[in-house]
């Protein structure tokens, strides 16, 4: 499951240099970097008002929303694919961002601007609390203690009025720079993707340092790791804050472009769906928790989609389909989840690799 | 890859070809069919699309036809912003939503979009659209709903309650306590209905905490008996009300269960048997399925002949006849658009839709307050033998089960009572 | 009984004991799973929401009287519980836990919506099975459904110590949970054994199921029991079943403990919250539950 560690055969590097290298060559360099770009032209003919869109904003929202949910899911894929600790309470966590971002703002004033990476590192700091006792408990232990910090941290946010309103939740103010709202989906796409190159860059970085090669040590095994003078419970700990403030700054920016938060959208479910999104993009690949953010977030739009379709039409009536239809759509997910890891363990991170391989030698398969 | 790729095609197209027809009144139904609150939706779904259905059936509005989709989002809120963006993107006029979960989080869009949105989340703090309320938090310009606010619904309980107990009590202060979950539906109305039984000379315990999922309330109940509650506000929905109810009459408690709109129904009744006899409960319509009356024969044209349908679906009929007739008046004044239905509301008084006198209460919207309904229905459901294995059709027509109106209560339009 | 209200606390903890007793029964059978084959089931709710449907459909649909559609219930708990394990958990032994957690998450959510497609969105009520809903024990009102729970449990449980000690497939599955290669190699049909411990466990949780259900009528909404199971079998160890039922009474008591307390300091919701603060303490202190086995690693 080691996403680095993958090479085909004939895939030599002669330096340690070349073996860290964020693009493996020029020309997936060049592809990455020409899609951030024109994904950050989409929005303009709507914003400067050119009298056509790209997107319509149904779609915006949408890339909005895997802009954000894939931050979020990146830390967890640090956690839980790189480190190998297993968290059920990341929604939580998210949450908390989202409170804390609107929080921030509410008691300082200070521009959303700069609220965004603050509530990141106000999540960090109650991951840091919530990983302490990582520190001891292992493996499943450590997956139910994290589902009570799921339901201690949703009472919590029921709870302090101070915080998040209660249970009533709180208004968030849509972002400013220089008295320019960001209030509008498309003018919005760019604070989130300028958020997602810089923390997905950041994260890949990461794990070509030393910090990111002890964490992959702690989750290959940990008895070596601290042999080799690995701190593991440093390490451990430090995965859990890292998670935290990846979720947390994704939670602070759904925060703002929904503009309200509420207890009720940080559900146990939702964690359920962070960890979907990590195993069907693939255990410790970064471009993968993309692949899967994408998946998880297109899948009850396609499938509300073809429900759309069958509805009234001829397979709906030779079928009787009816209202079968909205629970089919339901157990969408779940099937998507288990077939996945019966068929396809390694994720789409590891189908996109073979897709690669594929067109590379293309047309002949070796 | 080819999953997705393909999945997205087909998204596509769909979106494109949903509401193909120009010349249609293009509305968005947002529905919980399959998630946690399905129980109480899919009736009040029904009642909303058999209505606009029966519109379409019988000319339209003006002629035109209401292109209505029902989507299911299972109380996720997400699911419901992503939804109403792709309505947004299609300029839908108005939208007809559900809970609490998307109601909330979608405030602000629709205040920006001028969409006006009819929940069946009859939150208070919806009430205020100027944001000016003494005691509200923000504006909600757009947001409408029928019937009265769920504060509003528990203050007319709290007031019945007080009349009962200066019938029927012993002379001493009475208890009242609310029970919910800690949620954000079920403590909508608490501070501010807590503080009218203060006023009204109740005694108020501390709130109980019971969870929206039913589970075994034994020790609630216990609670109950312990602090010699005399009226309990249950603020949850039906599922946990069968089990709260079924756990008291395990510890014998004896205490006048008052319930919400949405925590007691024909349903309820089935369900807990004689354990649901004589829960008071808050009713939105102005009369019920059992009654007669001319708007009434119309409900059951919309129903299709239907054999028996629960309260919420009567709700549904005037949310969605609002809605239409609203659409229609918008149309006379000029184009149909979000800010001409919501001036079209704004403009009368004290107005039931065409045919259904006698069902919707008349209500009254303003532009400065959109509490459209002070009037509260109070009926005592009666379930008098064992209800095992009927359906509730054959139930309400045998008299094993029947609600049966007590009060009809008329708060005042305070002004600090708006927005919360 | 002003002051202390012992009285209510007596009737608090009297409840707490038998509702502890179900959530010991619903953690047994997860703990069951655990110890067989090392899966975190996830959709052990489910399986309480399965086996109360399946039960109250040959109650309505066929009529069946109590004492025949109850073991019928049972066996076709059983039979799911093998063809579960034998479609969508044999192919993934061996792999991560994360992944075994999440088909079981995945399990859960399809389950939901299955039932919720067969039997409806309302709740249904079961029909009167027992001649009076109540008997008098010490001075409180219990549910005759609950002595009956208590009773199969207690059946059960035995069942299994005799099970465990004295047959074959007990002494198989002891084998297994002990050291799965040497157990294989010594000729333990592994794969029976995990299919079995799937199928006890179907059969457990449905009793729990039918139990809740008799008391608060059936609803998709049933399966939040599974939750309540986790705090229980943390608390008495992942591996150990009379941990597991321990465990489960503990956290019933601590439930209706922390509502006494409410009473007095009306911090509200209470009940729900303490459990999983009293996992994570008790996690802090011993990372493997009161009763579980430390994991001690050679290198």
């Amino acid at each position: 499951m080691a996403g680095m560690t993958f090479r085909p055969s004939g895939d030599f590097r002669s330096s340690y240099a070349a073996d860290t290298t964020i693009f493996d060559d020029r020309f997936s360099r060049r592809f990455v970097v020409g899609l951030v770009i024109i994904l950050a032209l989409v929005p303009i003919p709507t914003v400067f008002d050119l009298g056509f869109d790209v997107l319509s904003r149904y779609w915006m929202n949408l890339l909005v929303s895997i802009g954000y949910l894939s931050i979020a899911a990146l830390g967890l894929n640090i956690l839980v694919g790189f480190t190998g600790q297993i968290s059920i309470g990341h929604a939580a966590f998210f949450g908390f961002g989202a409170f804390a971002s609107v929080f921030i703002y509410e008691t300082t004033s200070i521009p959303v601007f700069f609220c965004i990476p603050l509530a990141g590192v106000m999540t960090a700091a109650v991951g840091l609390i919530f990983g302490v006792p990582a520190a001891r408990i292992k493996g499943l232990y450590l997956a139910i203690a994290t589902l009570a910090a799921q339901f201690i941290l949703q009472d919590f946010f029921a709870r302090a009025d101070w915080f998040s309103g209660g249970s009533h939740g709180s208004v968030a103010r849509p972002l400013e720079i220089f008295g320019y709202s960001f209030r509008s989906v498309h003018a919005y796409w760019w604070i989130v993707l300028a958020y997602v190159v810089v923390l997905y860059l950041a994260a890949t970085n990461l794990m070509r340092s030393r910090d990111g090669r002890a964490l992959i040590a702690v989750r290959d095994h940990y008895l070596s790791a601290e042999i080799m003078g690995v701190n593991l419970t440093k390490y451990r700990i430090l995965s859990f804050g890292i998670a935290s403030f990846y979720a947390g700054v994704g939670g602070a920016l759904f925060a703002h472009h929904n503009l309200f938060v509420q207890v009720e959208s940080f559900t146990i479910f939702f964690s359920i769906l962070f960890l979907g999104m990590v195993i069907i993009g693939g255990l410790g690949s970064i471009m993968g928790t993309i692949f899967g953010t994408i998946f998880i977030t297109m899948l009850p739009e396609a499938t509300e989609a073809v429900a759309a379709m069958l509805r009234g039409g001829a397979v709906d009536r030779a079928l009787n389909l009816g209202s079968a239809l909205n629970y089919l759509k339901e157990m969408a997910i779940g099937l998507a989840i288990i077939l996945f890891l019966i068929f396809e363990p390694e994720g789409l991170a590891h189908r996109w690799r073979q897709i690669k391989a594929y067109w590379k030698l293309y047309p002949f398969s070796y | 890859m080819k999953t997705l790729t393909l999945a997205t095609a087909t998204a596509a197209i769909a979106l494109t070809g949903a509401f193909a027809q120009a010349q249609d009144i293009p509305v968005g139904h947002l529905a919980d069919l399959t998630g946690p609150t399905a129980s109480i939706g899919v009736a009040y779904a029904d009642g909303i699309s058999d209505t606009i259905s029966w519109y379409n059936a019988n000319g339209g509005v003006d002629g035109q036809q209401i292109d209505f989709e029902t989507i299911d989002y299972a109380y996720q809120a997400p699911r419901a912003v992503s939804i109403y963006q792709g309505w947004a993107s299609d300029d839908v006029v108005a939208i007809q939503g559900w809970g609490t979960a998307d109601t909330e989080a979608l405030v602000q869009f629709v205040e920006q979009d001028e969409v006006p949105y009819f929940s069946a989340s009859y939150s208070g703090a919806l009430t205020d659209p100027t944001g000016e309320g003494e005691r509200s938090s923000n504006a909600a310009p757009y947001n409408f709903f029928y019937g009265p606010s769920y504060s509003d619904a528990c203050r007319a309980l709290v007031q019945w309650a007080a009349s009962d107990w200066d019938e029927n009590g012993d002379g001493s202060t009475p208890v009242w306590v609310h029970m919910g979950d800690n949620h954000p539906y079920p403590e909508s109305p608490r501070v501010a209905c807590t503080e009218y039984a203060e006023e009204l000379g109740f005694e108020v315990a501390n709130p109980i905490v019971y969870t929206l999922a039913p589970g075994d309330f034994t020790a609630q109940c216990l609670t109950l008996n312990e602090i010699g509650a005399d009226y309990a506000y249950v603020a949850n929905i039906a599922g946990s009300t069968i089990s709260l109810l079924n756990s008291c009459a395990n510890a014998g408690t004896d205490v006048q269960f008052v319930s919400n709109v949405w925590g007691y129904d024909e349903q309820v009744m089935r369900a807990a048997g004689e354990n649901a006899d004589g829960v008071v409960v808050a009713v939105r319509t102005e009369s019920i399925w059992t009654d007669d009356n001319p708007g009434l024969e119309r409900v059951r044209e919309i129903s299709g002949g239907g054999d028996y349908e629960v309260l919420s679906y009567i709700a549904g009929v005037c949310s969605a006849a609002y809605m239409v007739e609203a659409i229609g008046g918008a149309g006379e004044a000029g184009e149909i658009s979000g800010p001409n239905i919501r001036a079209y509301l704004e403009s009368q008084t004290d107005w039931v839709p065409e045919g259904l006198d006698g069902v919707c209460f008349p209500s009254t919207w303003t532009a400065e307050d959109h509490r459209g309904l002070m009037t509260v229905a109070v009926y005592r459901g009666s379930v008098n033998g064992s209800t095992e294995g009927q359906e509730i059709a054959e139930l309400m027509n045998n008299g094993t089960m029947a609600l049966d109106p007590v009060a009809i209560i008329e708060l005042p339009r305070r002004p600090e009572w708006i927005g919360y | 009984m002003e002051g202390l209200r012992l009285g209510f606390l007596y009737q608090l903890m009297l409840t707490g004991l038998i509702i502890g007793t179900l959530y010991g029964v619903v953690a047994m059978s997860f703990a069951l799973i655990y110890k067989a084959s090392k899966v975190i089931n996830m959709a052990q709710g489910e399986f309480l929401l399965i086996g109360a449907w399946i039960c109250w459909y040959f109650l309505i649909e066929y009529q069946l009287p109590f004492w025949i559609g109850f073991p019928l219930t049972l066996v076709v708990m059983l039979v799911f519980g093998i063809l579960l394990q034998i479609v969508v958990l044999r192919p993934l032994i061996g792999e991560p836990i994360i992944s075994v957690i999440m088909v079981t998450i995945g399990l859960s959510i399809v389950f939901q919506a299955l039932m919720k497609w067969l039997f409806g969105v309302s709740p249904q009520p079961y029909p009167q099975i027992f001649a009076s809903p109540n008997v008098d024990i010490f001075g409180a009102q219990i549910r005759t459904v609950y002595v009956l729970s208590i009773a199969v449990s207690l059946v059960i449980v035995g069942g299994f110590a005799w099970f465990f000690k004295f047959s074959k497939m007990g002494l198989a599955m002891r084998a297994t949970a002990f050291d799965q290669q040497a157990a294989q190699s010594l000729g333990v049909s592994v794969k029976s054994v995990f299919a079995m411990s799937w199928a006890i466990s179907a059969m457990v949780s449905a009793v729990a199921g039918i139990v809740v259900g008799v008391v608060n009528s059936v609803s998709s909404d049933l399966s939040f029991f599974g939750i309540k199971v986790f705090p229980a079998v943390i608390l008495g160890g992942l591996d150990s079943i009379v941990g597991a039922v321990v465990g489960g009474i503990i956290i019933g008591l601590l439930e209706h403990f922390a509502v006494y307390i409410d009473l007095f300091a009306g911090v509200g919701n209470l009940q729900q919250i303490v459990p999983f603060y009293v996992l994570i303490i008790i996690l802090m202190i011993k990372p493997y539950g009161l009763f579980g086995t430390k994991d001690i690693e050679r290198i």
